[in-house]
């Protein structure tokens, strides 16, 4: 199911708020110019809404960047959920790690995928199995 | 629900219809050129949301770009 590039919080804030962040955007448009090379979808994982996301007033740059055609939401399924229980499960993690959990699952639903983070520490545990995962710190 | 479906007709080389329908068979036809064209315009979207985001910053670093090439797995 070809390749992504997975966008977790901080990939998205800093895409939806680039002159606030600009380093951060600077590094998230790297990884993007380079998924673009490789044909690669762009996601954000259903889940990391509810991290970016802060009320009507607050959400306009987030909504505008996910309005984009080229910015996909990956719905949280079942089959992603289980995943995650099992990815926290093996890695003895509580499930205050579960947004990572279900970010590293919706990157296995992919042949391969690149995970752009704000916070690597937690995401580079859970993926370590998965040679086919690749981690980009911001 | 499933949206309706429009009916196209277009021309492509030879070749190209004869290697997808080995791959995908004829009746794999519609959904493969469904996904192609719904890929074509994400990477569409993607294109236009690179250039704002070189509008707005200037262009990433090479070091950055090498950085992201790197972590990409090797399929």
């Amino acid at each position: 199911m070809a390749e992504a590039l997975i966008l977790d919080a901080e990939a998205v804030n800093a895409l939806a708020n680039q002159s606030g962040r600009k380093a951060l955007a600077l590094r998230a448009s790297a990884v993007l110019s380079i998924a673009y090379d490789k044909r690669a979808l762009v996601r954000v994982p259903a889940p990391v809404l509810a991290e970016v996301c802060r009320g009507v007033r607050y959400d306009s740059a987030i909504n505008h960047l996910l309005n984009s055609p080229g910015v996909g939401v990956a719905d949280l399924t079942r089959k992603v959920a289980q995943q995650a229980g099992h990815l926290l499960a093996r890695h003895r993690l509580s499930s205050a790690h579960a947004i990572d959990a279900f970010v590293v699952a919706t990157a296995l639903q992919f042949d391969t995928a690149v995970i752009a983070t704000g916070d690597p520490k937690d995401i580079r545990r859970l993926a370590a199995p998965y040679s086919r995962i690749g981690i980009f710190p911001l | 629900m499933s949206q309706p479906a429009a009916k196209l007709s277009v021309s492509v080389p030879g070749e190209l219809a004869a290697a997808v329908r080995k791959r995908v068979g004829a009746r794999g036809l519609s959904g493969f050129v469904a996904r192609a064209m719904a890929h074509e315009l994400e990477r569409e979207g993607v294109r236009v949301l690179l250039a704002d985001l070189e509008q707005e910053l200037g262009p990433p670093s090479k070091a950055d770009l090498a950085r992201a090439r790197k972590a990409w797995p090797k399929r």
